[in-house]
């Protein structure tokens, strides 16, 4: 290969570099679709049962366009699982030439759940996420709960919990408080899912029954079901 | 030789590129904070005609009062009317646009807040540049507060004396109207979002008749969480 050709082969090369760092650049400036979803309650169990309740989820959004979708609900009450009410919830985003957003927020009043195990005055999920020319972020400011009680332990007023907080309740399973699942590379894309109260309910499947002692031995925990309340996400992406 | 030119080439061109991608933002130099070099930082000045804007959150009046730019743009010092305080919720989405006499309007929008001491959900509905709730234009307002490179909303700027100004918002439960006004505040433009650096207030005018439930005035508070986003156009 001559000096020239050589010549050729770099500049081709740088630009190609050029072409591909201000692509990059680009797309790191402005994300191309935000995601939201907000409820206040879900219920799976073998007592009862409820959908995400009331549902709020934001509209498909494209080009730079934006939305808001809310979603209310007056009560909620499943036999011996969740009572609630003043259930509300929000999602919000949009896309702009330079910066992409969406925040989500639910709530729910006078949360009683399994009877008084867990029960609280509000619960408030909320998180936002967002792209621009600095990265992209996501938080849950503004989570909190008010005067919590969980199998007898109380926390009184308005109070942040540290995420992904692992409380155990016995013969019933455990409870996540301020449950955080994040996503993205925390450059061009982030979000984040809150659930303020997550209840797992366990049985314990495959034992075998101890004739003298009463007791069982070995098996498995199961999960049988699953409450949550307070429920929020949001996402931004390339 | 040949080699060492080649990288000098290479190494040259990345510089090239980075000056580039500056040259390519879509973030102009701008004169709302002269004093800074806010170029990569600071976009361009909120013009209504092009203003697109969407948020959420929660307040907690009367914590994180922002009184130093509550009177910003004309706007009244709180509390007027009284206080209503606790806990608040809220998301939004607005597009602006000017209507024949060059006032600022809002095209498209809707706002939503929920008032947790009182148990009240607002909502503001607006399509085609008409308040669903009353027929009538909703008229905005956009200008600079005391944050570099802030800018803030109204929503709902009387056009004529209050009560009978502002907007009208349908309140649950009970499915009731009432008259009110939005204000949100980006303070924290192209930068990286920082929730507590924004700020909303939500003023729900006194009764008049026809209307129903309470009515009050939170104070432009910074957020407890979420984000407000000025999306220019």
């Amino acid at each position: 290969m001559n000096g020239k050709s050589m010549h050729w082969v770099n500049r081709l090369a740088a630009l190609g570099l050029v072409v591909g760092l201000v692509a990059g650049l680009a797309s790191a400036g402005s994300a191309q679709s935000v995601g939201g979803q907000a409820y206040s309650t879900y219920v799976n169990t073998p007592l009862g049962s409820s959908g995400q309740s009331p549902l709020a989820v934001l509209p498909a959004i494209s080009g730079t366009d934006g939305a808001e979708a809310d979603a209310t609900g007056s009560a909620l009450n499943v036999a011996g699982t969740l009572s609630s009410d003043f259930l509300n919830s929000i999602t919000s985003g949009e896309i702009g030439a330079a910066e992409a957003g969406a925040q989500s927020t639910s709530s729910a009043a006078s949360v009683n759940i399994l009877n008084g195990l867990i029960t609280a005055d509000e619960v408030v999920a909320n998180v936002m996420s967002s792209a621009g020319q600095s990265g992209a972020v996501s938080n849950a400011d503004g989570s909190t709960f008010t005067n919590l009680t969980v199998a007898g332990q109380s926390l009184s007023g308005d109070q942040a919990v540290a995420p992904n907080t692992n409380v155990s309740l016995p013969g019933v399973g455990y409870v996540v408080l301020n449950e955080q699942i994040p996503t993205g590379d925390g450059v061009t894309s982030s979000g984040l899912t809150v659930n303020m109260i997550h209840v797992f309910l366990q049985s314990l499947v495959g034992g075998i029954l101890n004739p003298i002692t009463g007791q069982i031995l070995g098996g498995t925990l199961q999960t049988t079901g699953e409450v949550i309340v307070g429920s929020a996400t949001s996402s931004v992406g390339p | 030789m040949m080699r060492e030119r080649g990288t000098l080439i290479v190494w040259s061109s990345v510089i090239a590129a980075g000056l580039l991608a500056a040259a390519c933002t879509d973030q102009p130099n701008v004169n709302m904070a002269p004093n800074r070099p806010s170029f990569w930082v600071t976009p361009p000045p909120a013009q209504c005609v092009t203003g697109k804007w969407t948020g959420g959150g929660r307040i907690d009046p009367p914590s994180n009062h922002d009184t130093q730019d509550e009177t910003s743009g004309g706007q009244p010092p709180a509390y007027d009317p009284p206080p209503m305080l606790g806990k608040f919720t809220f998301g939004f989405n607005v597009f602006l646009g000017q209507d024949d006499q060059g006032n600022c309007v809002v095209t498209k929008g809707e706002i939503e807040v929920n008032g947790h001491a009182l148990k009240l959900a607002w909502h503001v509905s607006i399509h085609n540049g008409v308040d669903a709730y009353d027929g009538r234009p909703v008229y905005a307002n956009e200008f600079s507060d005391g944050h570099p490179g802030g800018v803030c909303l109204v929503v709902g700027v009387p056009d004529r004396p209050p009560p009978d100004g502002y907007m009208t918002a349908r309140v649950n439960p009970g499915q009731g109207r009432e008259t009110a006004q939005f204000e949100v505040c980006d303070n924290d433009r192209g930068g990286r979002q920082n929730t507590r650096s924004d700020a909303m207030r939500w003023r729900v005018a006194p009764l008049k008749p026809g209307e129903t439930g309470p009515f009050g005035d939170t104070g432009l508070t910074y957020l407890t969480g979420g984000n407000i986003v000025e999306h220019g156009s």
